[in-house]
Formats: structure tokens, C-alpha cells, sequence
């Protein structure tokens, strides 16, 4: 039973009946109702409790604007907090709850608190709570369970959201009257035009207009402009989509909801898309909200904005009570007056401030029999979970005092205006600093700071044919700059017949016959309980920025930003300061306009796709063989290929065996490649490394390490000279983009006389490494142009040749320390390359390895990993490394002067040295502190820490890599590692080559 | 000792099939320009047959090398920024105001190397990119949607016409895209990447109906 449902009128359609519960109550609506529309139809009064007096709230609005009807919406993994019922599409099976009142919103306990909410002023949490400091978790949970704020759901949300890169010429933000003019305009002129409005129909005011435009009504003008809009293939049209934020460079966002009115999980495309619009102009045409009258108790069910009376009646045919008292400061609200008493309803009177409003439109509701109580205001009202009476008192002429008896007038709506505030939410967004205007009542978009104009009510523009004529020169206007039309107007602005309207009365406060801190609740923010005495109070303690009023009472800090509530805040700031609005000002709207989901900003950026996963030629049968992986960087790597049920440790150890005793094959294609061309190739390659290049024949490899300008590693690996003037430097699988940087940066903008390029060819090389004591016999299987022996490819060398049919490059090269191949071939070859090498290691039993036994492996070895043995603040020096630097060079080398300051170059800096465990099956933690004495008092002095560690299976023993402070010239010394489990290692200083330090095995 | 090296490197091996980038997630075979099973795909992704790539660098403000370029190419350098020239064979992309890409029929990247070195003096520099990369192309009355979905750019036919190109984010890839007289988009992008930019496409594609093929 809908009760409140008018018979006729409005835009829903009685054909489509809708089913809907709220807080678990079934009730009955209309397609083309939103959720306050619905609930309103059904008379349901009390939606929510109030934040801090846990108060029964009604709805108020009918959109963006709304702060009571806040509402989480369905269940599980699909639930979604904080969406506003005003702007909730009514669908089947729609399941909302408030989030509000405990036990429910009928029967609150914390609203028997609102009785003593003169006790809870602003600041109360923070006066009441200090104290004990340890106790402040425990109180906030509590507090916000009693504010009501919502869940966030705890399952992965089954909805799918994306994102969309558009550009326009000219984007126009609201499809109200302005709007759709300056869409059409900019349209003609061949612009590509975005039009976004945050309804689920186009036209804004229109869509609740009893007017004509022209010689037709609003709504059928309207389907016209629409109708000739979507026809155009210049123009996109996105409703349901709030541009809820404004950034730099002309660039919003935009969130489009596509299928949340049907309430269902889309099976294609997205639930929810974000558009993100670089425009190269902008049209603000997003219109004005309607602000309320501060007095006392006008929060109770059934007090709301005269606009929003009038659009639930003429858009949705709903009646929202029976018997209406209009208060008004304006001439706008008699419209209200007229729309209820067309519906059939009492209007009881329309109570204005002003002392003598005779307008035309005043006359016309007079004439309609409805009684006009000029020079007066609503200043209490009577009734708890509802209206029940006004009380109404004569006012002097500047609506600042009481004059003479109050009058009770039973009603059950109340539908209030203070004037109208222009949206300039996305104004504010850049930056424009808002202006006070006096005439408007209200704040207006200040001068622009991006490539944007405002139009219509958004500017304080409010008449019909006003905004439609303003919005059509906004059109012409930006399509003009950005490139398109003469700039001139074409659109005839239609008659609109409106009436001409009086001044309106700025009126913010009304007052009582006690004073505010003595006064029933005066509210100004509903969402977060702010009231007229809680500003005075903060303003009375000292606050006199309206940014610290903002903070301390918490004004305008709801979802809601404080639509409603923000400008009677100011304004009675501004009064208990004795201040003009222009000098307190206003604080500053930034992004959202309204909420937005997380799972609109993240897109299809989540799960497989939120970050690229690069593959080597190899990875195919890699996988194939159950590697297990390791991330580094954004490539994936084999980190040990276990068999069977094998353990990390087990498959590592087998593996690292298998390379010291047979042969192992490793793919080392992601390391970074860089190929280098250039008469100063050699030149500017031995400014960029420690040594020199300058002699490195082809067909020959060297080691290199690079420093920062401040002498620290930072990355390392072997650079191969092919020929004149041509090398190919190898870089760390992690270090390749930054150190191809790095060298552009140098070439580009320090050395641009040296004649040298740079191409990476990373992707184009796979490289699988073959390496133990059998790797010659291996290769010689599938190659057979090389001579391999010993005499003639020596360690350090390279040859290219033919492998397995493929013309390949084969490095000598080793980071085992063994005796090591690294065939180089083009990527498109390298799985053909691998299986070949496989094949012709199985009489071997080669033995694919992945990074972590080549991790152990060159740790035996003492090899240090840049990045992992080095954290930016080591030397070569440190790094026990002395003999990679080229000391007689004749041209500096990058961070050769810092070397020598006194800091890197003194006595006792952390050195790299090897750590045996006494224990030798302890493995260290890397990362693990080391100090000398395991007894010293906390702190303790720190020595140094562990870089590496692992457990050799080739050596029997847990081996460490560790920089310890002057560590050089403490070998054998003990030192000790106290750990986070109580435990503490000692463990023994020694060279950090733990095997074969001769280095004769990669010279077989 | 250089160019010998060069040339030895990239001749073509004529007994081992190229392995394209995406051989492993492309099902449906198909002859270049052929297609199969497309309809009511409103996107179709094609893996173009294996080319030669190559990266060339050099100083356009030089006679002598862009002299060079169009001895060996029969095409001039294109240096205009975001420009690119497309032949039957040879393709040539303006990368960077001293680097460009070209693409040549798989096969014949080491005998175009060979012809610039042959033609070319002074500073420049040759690469033979091709097992790097691969080339895809996009096509459908949806393509725009998929574009959008990927890339910050604006490749409305306005803006980027036939003989534009660009290098740019490919979600959080790279692609250096370029767009033919069909309609359609040609996208060059990384082997690494190639995996994790297809999976990006079929997922964006998904909604409007998708369909990849590779050439072989």
C-alpha cells in the first residue's frame, strides 16, 4: 500500500510494479522511483539515526545532496556502503539497510542520548576520551558502531569495473537546461562533445519542471533535444555518470554506473566505469542545490527542501504528507505551495521572512486561496519520529529577532528554503577560489583556473531561459577555443513565460526565543550533527579560521561534504565573529563530489592483469617441468625446478650438486641487454664502469661495476666487445631499464660530444647458460664450428657459431664459478635452443637450475648480486673489489672523486667478508645484525649485518655473505648474530670465496 | 670486423621455425590475411607472420645519413615526430628524433642490414631487434573501446590518422602503435610483454566479442 502515491503524474511508470525491502521489510514501488521516492511513497518516515544523538532522521533531498538516507545496499561480497537513496534506481529484489540505530532506527539506544546532547558540544571525543591514551581504541570502536558508518564488504567482489580514456573537445558536466544548450551548441560545431549528468535521465530541472519552454511542456522539449543530441555522432552521451572529480591539466573522472539499477552482476562488460576525460574544455553546467533553514528541531521526519517536495511530487507522484507548511526566504518556494496544492493536498501556509514579498508569484498562491504569513519564520517544530505542528513567530525585518507571539500550525511537512547554493564542487576542484555573491545568496564559481566555464544555476544563474541562453554561449565559447565554430550563437533562446521574482532575504538562522545554546538542536550539518550552538561554541573557544571550525565541529567532514549544511555554517560563523561571509570565506571542495568505489579506481587493473608478468622464450617449458617461481622485477624466473615431492632445500641442493659435479642449465634471459655503437663507444663505456674498456679486443669479455656519482654500486655485469666500435653490456635483470636510463642521461646531457648510441635488446636474446664440468662436452654435441678447447675459447672469451642449426653467440663467461657457456640466440630460437641443450645433456644428466641455486652457487663462489650484497651505500672498496677499479685510467670514471672522500676512503667501513656459522647446519637470516660481544646491554653496537646466506650442499656447511664493520682485517674472529627468536649464531669471519679460491675451475 | 659479425649473426637459419611471441596462447592458425572463425567478433587480434625488426639511430639533421637511409630503403626517413612511412615490405617508424623503427619480411632483416651499413657512413647504428619483438593488429568496429581501455592516447581518426605513430602505455606495457587504411590498428610490442598485453586484450575485447588468430 503505497499511501503517499499520488494517482497520477510523475515520470515512473505504474505498469512496473517493484518489489524492494528495506531493513528487512518488503514493500511495494514503481519503475522510474528511486529508493527515497519508494520509501516515501510507502510513508516510511524514520531512515536512519543521526550520527552523534543517534536522532530519528527522515529524508530530506532528492539527490547529491542528501545526508539522513544513507543506506548500505545488498549483502556478502556484493554489498555497498554509503550510497544515497536519493540516487538509488528502485530495481526487483533491491535489499537496503540503514546503518545507523542499534537495535534498529525505530527504537535507538544511543538516541537517548539526543536528550543530553547539549553534553556531547564539539570536541567531545577529544575532551571526553584523552585519557588513558591506551584506552582511545577500545572508546572508537564503540563510537563507530554507534555512528552508523557502514561495512565494507569482506569478500572479493564478484562485479566486474574498467576505465575508459576519452577525449573531447568539450565536455559539459550536468544536462540540465544549461547543459543540454551548451552540448547542442558546441555540437554544432563539429566538436567532438562529452555530455555527463549523475541522474538516470537527462535533464536536470526539467525533469520535475511544470513549465514550458516555448510552446511546449519542459519534459517534451526535452525528449527532443535529446532525441537530436544522441543522433549526432559527434557527441556522447553518459548518464548515470558523476564527473566526480576535477584535476589538473583539464583532466577528469568520471564514474558511469551501468548496470547498479538493474541490481544484477553483469555477465558482459562492467558493473561501474570510470571514464577518464582529458577535455580541452570544459562547460560546468551542474546546476544549484537548495539550502535549508536553520531552527530548531528541523531535523525531525517531514522537514525537507522545498525543491525536493515539489520533485517528488511532480517527477516521482508522491506526496510525502498530508498537510505542507512552506517557509521560505524567497519567491522560488511558492512554487512548491502550488505544486502540493495541484496534487491535491492542504497547503497550510506559506511562511516567508521578508516583511512584504508581493511578487507575481506570491499573488499567485495567494490567489489559490493559500494563506501567506509574510515577515515570519518556522522557528521550532513540534513532533519526534514526525512533524506534527510548526511553531511560527513574526520576525524583525531582518529575520534576525523574534517580534511577537508564536502561533502553532499542525502540519506534517515542512518544506524549507533558504535560497539556493550553486554547485561549484568541480569548480573548486582547480583551484578557482569561490566568490560570495550577495544578490545570488550564496557562493559562485570564482575565476577560472583551468580551461573551464561555468553556466546556469552552477553560476548563480537561475531562471530558465537565463540558463539556457547562458549555456548555449558556454557552448559556442569552448568549442571556439578548442578549435571549433565561429563562436556565435545560433540556439534562439525559447519563451519560458517565467515570472519575474523579488529579492530574496539572506536568512540563515532562525532565531529563537532562547538562545541557541539554550534552543532546542538547531541543525546545520545533518550527516554529522552540527549544530548552530556547537559553531557558536567553537568560535566562543577561539576558532576563528572557517577551516579550524570545519576540523573542530566536524562540519561538512560527511559523505555529503556538507551540501546542505556548509553555507549556514559559515554564515553563522561569520556572525558570532561579526564578520562579513566574504571575510570567513569558505573552505575548499575537493574530490569526490560524491563517493566513488574502490573497485572503479583499480578497474581491470586487479588479480593476473594488475601488474605485467614478462615471460622469457623459455617460460613454456620451464612450467612444463613444475618450476617453482621467483618474481624479480616484473619477469618470472625459474627459482628451483622440484621433483617429485622434493622440498626447496632438497631440489636446490640436489641442483647445486648437480652443477659442481656434471652440468646445469640456466636461463639467464632476462638479464639486461644493452648493444653499444659508436666511435666512442669504448670511451664512454670506461667513464661509465670502475675499469677500463679501452683495450678489450673483440671477441673478448670483461666485468665491470658502475657507481653513482657518489662512488656507491649500483649495478654490475660483463660487457663483450663485437667488433669496432660495438660491445654488448650486460646489465642485472633488475637494473636494465635504469641503467639504459642512465646512460641516455650521460650521453644526453654531460657528454654530448661523444659519438655513441644505445639500443636495448633484452627481449631479443634468449641466453641459456651451460655450466659445470661437463658443459664443453654438451656444447660440442650441438656445436660444431667453434673450436671449444681450451687453447682457443678461453674463460673471457666470446665466439659466435652455429648451435643446434641457429647462428648463436657463445659467451665464457661464469657466475658458478664453473666452467660455463652462455649460448646467446635470437628469442624466436631460444626454445629450440633449450630443448637441444637439454637433449644433449641427458647423458649428463643436465640438470635445469633456476635462480636460487645460482644464488647459492656464486655465494660459494663469493660473487656479489648488486642490490642484494650492495644497498647503494658500498664502495668497490668495500665490497673487498679493488682490483675491478682502473686506477691509471686517464679519464675520471663515474664516482671516482667520492671514492675519496674521507668517508668512503677512512678505516672501518662495513666490509664484505664470509661468515661460517660455528654450527655448520644453521642457516643465518639475511638481514641479521651482527655484534661482537652477544652479552653487551641494549642498544648493542652493531658491526654490520648478513647480505647472503644459504646452505652449501656442495660444501657441507651453512655459508653467509656479511658486511662487517673494518671486517678485512678480522678474519677468524667470532662475531654474533642476536636474532628475533631469542636465538643467537656465532659465527666465524672468513673469506668470502668458500670455494675453489684459486678460481681454476672456470679456466678448465 | 663489425658489420662481418653483424651479418654472420642474423642470417636467417633455414632449417628451425621461427617460435612467435605468442605461439602458446593463440590457438587458431592461419595464413596472413586469412580469417576463421571472426564472425560476430567485433574485435579481432591477429598475430602478424614473424618480420625482421631493426633498430636504427642516427642524426637526421645529416645529408649523408638520411641520404643513406633512402639509398638503401628506396624510402625516405620519415622525421617528423609520431610519423611513420608503410611499404609492402619495409615499414619505418619515427621512434625518437634520432631513433627508428623498421620492419621488413621476416628473413630478410641481416640483407637490409647489410644494405644500410653498405650505404651509410659516420655515426649510426643498426640492431637486429627482431627476436624481440611482434607485431599485432587489431581490428572490428570495437577496436576504439579496446584502445581506450589500454592507452591515455587519443587515436580518434581526428588526431591520428593513416601515417601517425606513437609509442606509448599499452595499460602498463608499451606498444608503438600505427593505424592502417582499413581501419585497423598495427601494435608493435615487446616478446616479454607480448603475454601479459594479450591477456589485456581479450579481457578488454571480451565484452564486445573477440577472436585471435595467429599467421603462420
Amino acid at each position: 500500500m503505497q499511501r503517499n502515491r499520488l494517482a497520477t503524474g510523475g515520470r515512473i511508470d505504474r505498469q512496473q510494479s517493484v518489489s524492494f525491502t528495506f531493513n528487512g521489510k518488503t514493500y511495494q514501488g514503481f519503475k522510474g522511483d528511486t529508493l527515497a521516492s519508494a520509501l516515501l511513497a510507502n510513508g516510511v518516515d524514520v531512515v536512519a539515526r543521526s550520527f552523534k544523538y543517534g536522532r530519528p532522521r527522515g529524508i530530506v533531498g532528492h539527490g547529491a545532496e542528501e545526508p539522513n538516507a544513507i543506506f548500505q545496499l545488498g549483502k556478502g561480497a556484493e554489498t555497498v556502503p554509503n550510497l544515497r537513496a536519493t540516487q538509488v534506481e528502485l530495481y526487483e529484489g533491491l535489499d537496503a539497510y540503514s546503518t545507523s540505530g542499534w537495535p534498529s532506527v525505530d527504537f535507538d539506544v544511543m538516541g537517548s542520548l539526543g536528550a543530553l546532547g547539549r553534553l556531547m558540544p564539539p570536541g567531545f571525543y577529544y575532551k571526553t576520551f584523552m585519557r588513558p591514551k591506551k584506552l582511545w581504541m577500545t572508546y572508537e570502536h564503540f563510537i563507530r558502531k554507534a555512528a552508523g558508518l557502514g561495512k565494507a564488504p569482506l569478500e572479493a567482489d564478484p562485479d566486474t569495473y574498467d576505465k575508459l580514456n576519452q577525449h573531447c573537445d568539450v565536455l559539459v558536466v550536468g544536462a540540465g537546461p544549461a547543459g543540454i544548450a551548451a552540448a547542442r551548441e558546441a555540437a554544432s560545431t563539429g566538436a567532438r562533445v562529452i555530455i555527463a549528468d549523475e541522474q538516470n535521465e537527462m535533464g536536470g530541472s526539467l525533469l520535475a519542471s511544470t513549465h514550458s519552454i516555448g510552446d511546449q511542456l519542459a519534459a517534451t522539449w526535452l525528449v527532443e533535444q535529446l532525441a537530436e543530441l544522441s543522433a549526432l555522432d559527434n557527441v556522447l552521451l553518459l548518464p548515470r555518470s558523476t564527473v566526480f572529480g576535477y584535476y589538473d591539466h583539464n583532466f577528469l573522472a568520471v564514474l558511469e554506473r551501468r548496470t547498479d539499477h538493474l541490481g544484477l552482476t553483469a555477465d558482459k562488460g562492467s558493473r561501474q566505469r570510470m571514464h577518464r576525460v582529458r577535455a580541452k574544455q570544459v562547460v560546468l553546467a551542474t546546476g544549484a542545490i537548495e539550502r535549508p533553514l536553520v531552527f530548531a528541531n528541523n531535523d525531525v521526519p517531514g522537514v525537507m527542501l522545498a525543491s525536493s517536495v515539489s520533485t517528488y511530487v511532480n517527477r516521482y507522484g508522491v506526496a510525502p504528507g498530508t498537510a505542507l507548511v512552506v517557509f521560505t526566504t524567497n519567491d522560488k518556494a511558492y512554487q512548491t505551495a502550488i505544486d502540493w496544492h495541484q496534487s491535491g493536498r492542504i497547503v497550510k501556509a506559506v511562511v516567508d521572512s521578508r516583511p512584504a514579498p508581493c511578487g507575481a508569484i506570491v499573488k499567485a498562491v495567494q490567489a489559490l486561496g493559500i494563506a501567506v504569513i509574510t515577515g515570519s519564520g518556522v522557528i521550532d517544530v513540534v513532533g519526534k519520529k514526525r512533524v506534527q505542528a510548526a511553531k511560527i513567530a513574526a520576525l524583525s525585518d531582518d529575520g534576525q529577532e523574534i517580534r511577537g507571539e508564536i502561533q502553532t500550525l499542525e502540519c506534517d511537512l515542512i518544506a524549507s528554503s533558504g535560497g539556493w547554493s550553486p554547485a561549484i564542487h568541480l569548480s573548486s576542484h582547480t583551484g578557482a577560489k569561490p566568490r560570495w555573491n550577495d544578490s545570488v545568496v550564496g557562493f559562485v564559481p570564482g575565476e577560472s583556473m583551468q580551461q573551464e566555464r561555468s553556466a546556469g544555476a552552477g553560476k548563480g544563474t537561475f531562471s530558465t531561459a537565463a540558463c539556457l541562453y547562458e549555456g548555449a554561449s558556454a557552448g559556442v565559447e569552448a568549442a571556439k577555443l578548442a578549435g571549433f565554430g565561429d563562436g556565435l550563437v545560433s540556439f534562439v533562446t525559447p519563451s519560458t513565460q517565467e515570472l519575474p521574482e523579488e529579492a530574496q532575504q539572506a536568512l540563515f538562522l532562525v532565531p529563537h526565543t532562547k538562545t541557541s545554546s539554550r534552543a532546542p538542536a538547531q541543525f546545520v550539518d545533518y550527516q554529522l550533527d552540527v549544530t548552530a550552538a556547537g559553531i557558536e561554541l567553537a568560535a566562543r573557544e577561539g576558532y576563528e579560521s572557517v577551516e579550524h571550525v570545519k576540523r573542530y565541529t566536524a562540519m561538512g567532514f560527511g559523505t555529503d561534504q556538507g551540501k546542505l549544511g556548509n553555507i549556514n555554517g559559515m554564515a553563522i560563523l561569520s556572525k558570532a565573529l561579526g564578520q562579513s561571509m566574504p571575510e570567513t570565506g569558505t573552505t575548499i571542495f575537493r574530490p569526490s563530489y560524491t563517493p566513488s568505489t574502490f573497485g572503479a579506481i583499480a578497474g581491470r587493473d586487479v588479480r593476473a592483469l594488475f601488474d605485467p608478468e614478462r615471460y622469457t622464450a623459455t617460460h613454456r617449458w620451464h612450467e612444463s617441468k613444475g618450476a617453482a617461481w621467483e618474481d624479480v622485477g616484473q619477469w618470472k624466473r625459474p627459482w628451483y625446478f622440484p621433483r617429485g615431492s622434493e622440498s626447496i632445500h632438497d631440489a636446490v641442493n640436489r641442483e647445486c650438486l648437480a652443477v659442481r659435479n656434471s652440468v646445469g642449465i640456466l636461463d639467464a634471459s632476462t638479464l639486461g641487454k644493452i648493444d653499444i655503437q659508436g666511435p666512442d663507444a669504448a670511451e664512454f663505456i670506461t667513464r661509465i664502469y670502475t675499469n677500463s674498456y679501452l683495450k678489450l679486443a673483440a671477441g673478448k669479455c670483461r666485468y665491470g661495476v658502475m657507481l653513482k656519482e657518489d662512488g656507491m654500486i649500483f649495478d654490475d655485469g660483463v660487457t663483450a666487445c663485437l667488433g669496432e666500435n660495438h660491445y654488448l653490456m650486460f646489465t642485472t635483470t633488475g637494473g636494465a631499464a635504469g641503467v639504459l636510463a642512465w646512460l641516455e642521461l650521460w650521453v644526453q646531457t654531460e657528454w654530448p660530444e661523444l659519438q655513441v648510441y644505445f639500443t636495448s635488446v633484452t627481449d631479443h636474446w634468449t641466453t641459456a647458460t651451460v655450466t659445470g664440468p661437463n658443459a664443453r662436452k654438451v656444447i660440442a654435441k650441438v656445436c660444431e664450428d667453434v673450436d671449444l678447447s681450451a687453447e682457443a675459447f678461453k674463460f673471457m672469451d666470446w665466439r659466435d657459431g652455429t648451435v643446434a642449426g641457429v647462428k648463436a653467440r657463445i659467451f665464457r663467461i661464469s657466475f658458478t664459478g664453473e666452467l660455463s657457456y652462455e649460448v646467446n640466440v635470437p628469442a624466436h630460437y631460444g626454445r629450440h635452443i633449450w630443448e637441444a641443450l637439454v637433449s644433449a645433456g641427458e647423458e649428463f644428466d643436465i640438470t635445469p637450475y633456476g635462480t636460487e641455486t645460482m644464488h647459492v652457487l656464486r655465494a660459494e663462489k663469493g660473487f656479489i648480486i648488486a642490490g642484494q650484497d650492495t644497498d647503494g651505500s658500498v664502495t668497490p672498496a668495500d665490497m673487498n673489489m679493488n682490483w675491478v677499479v682502473g686506477k691509471t685510467k686517464t679519464f675520471s670514471f663515474l664516482g671516482k672523486r667520492s671514492l675519496a672522500r674521507s668517508d668512503s676512503a677512512r678505516e672501518n667501513r662495513k666490509q664484505l667478508v664470509g661468515l661460517k656459522t660455528l654450527e655448520p647446519s644453521t642457516v643465518l637470516p639475511e638481514g641479521a645484525q651482527i655484534v661482537n660481544d652477544p652479552n653487551e646491554p641494549i642498544p648493542m653496537a652493531m658491526q654490520g649485518h648478513v647480505t647472503s646466506s644459504y646452505f652449501s650442499a656442495n660444501l657441507n656447511h651453512s655459508i653467509a655473505m656479511a658486511v662487517v664493520k673494518g671486517g678485512l682485517t678480522r678474519m677468524g674472529e667470532v662475531v654474533y648474530c642476536p636474532l628475533a627468536d631469542g636465538r643467537t649464531v656465532a659465527a666465524e669471519i672468513v673469506s668470502s670465496v668458500f670455494y675453489d679460491p684459486k678460481g681454476e675451475r672456470q679456466n678448465v | 670486423m663489425s658489420e662481418a659479425v653483424q651479418e654472420k649473426m642474423t642470417r636467417e637459419s633455414p632449417v628451425v621455425r621461427r617460435e612467435s611471441p605468442l605461439h602458446y596462447v593463440i590457438d587458431t592458425e592461419v595464413s596472413p590475411g586469412e580469417s576463421k572463425d571472426t564472425k560476430g567478433c567485433a574485435v579481432v587480434l591477429r598475430e602478424v607472420q614473424a618480420k625482421g625488426y631493426l633498430t636504427l639511430r642516427g642524426n637526421s639533421n645529416e645529408a649523408s645519413f638520411t641520404d643513406g637511409v633512402l639509398a638503401a630503403l628506396g624510402v625516405s626517413l620519415p622525421t617528423q615526430p609520431g610519423t611513420c612511412l608503410k611499404s609492402d615490405d619495409i615499414s619505418i617508424y619515427w621512434l625518437s628524433p634520432d631513433e627508428w623503427m623498421l620492419t621488413t619480411p621476416g628473413g630478410t632483416e641481416a640483407e637490409l642490414q647489410a644494405r644500410l651499413r653498405e650505404n651509410l657512413s659516420g655515426h649510426f647504428s643498426v640492431v637486429d631487434v627482431s627476436g624481440g619483438q611482434t607485431s599485432i593488429n587489431l581490428s572490428g568496429d570495437e577496436v576504439h573501446g579496446v584502445l581506450k581501455k589500454s592507452s591515455a592516447y587519443d587515436f580518434d581518426e581526428l588526431v591520428f590518422g593513416v601515417g601517425r605513430c606513437t609509442q606509448t602505455t599499452f595499460a602498463k606495457a608499451t606498444a608503438l602503435v600505427s593505424k592502417r587504411a582499413d581501419g585497423s590498428f598495427d601494435l608493435i610490442i615487446r616478446r616479454s610483454f607480448a603475454d601479459y598485453i594479450f591477456s589485456w586484450i581479450a579481457d578488454a575485447a571480451g565484452e564486445y566479442g573477440f577472436k585471435a588468430l595467429r599467421e603462420i
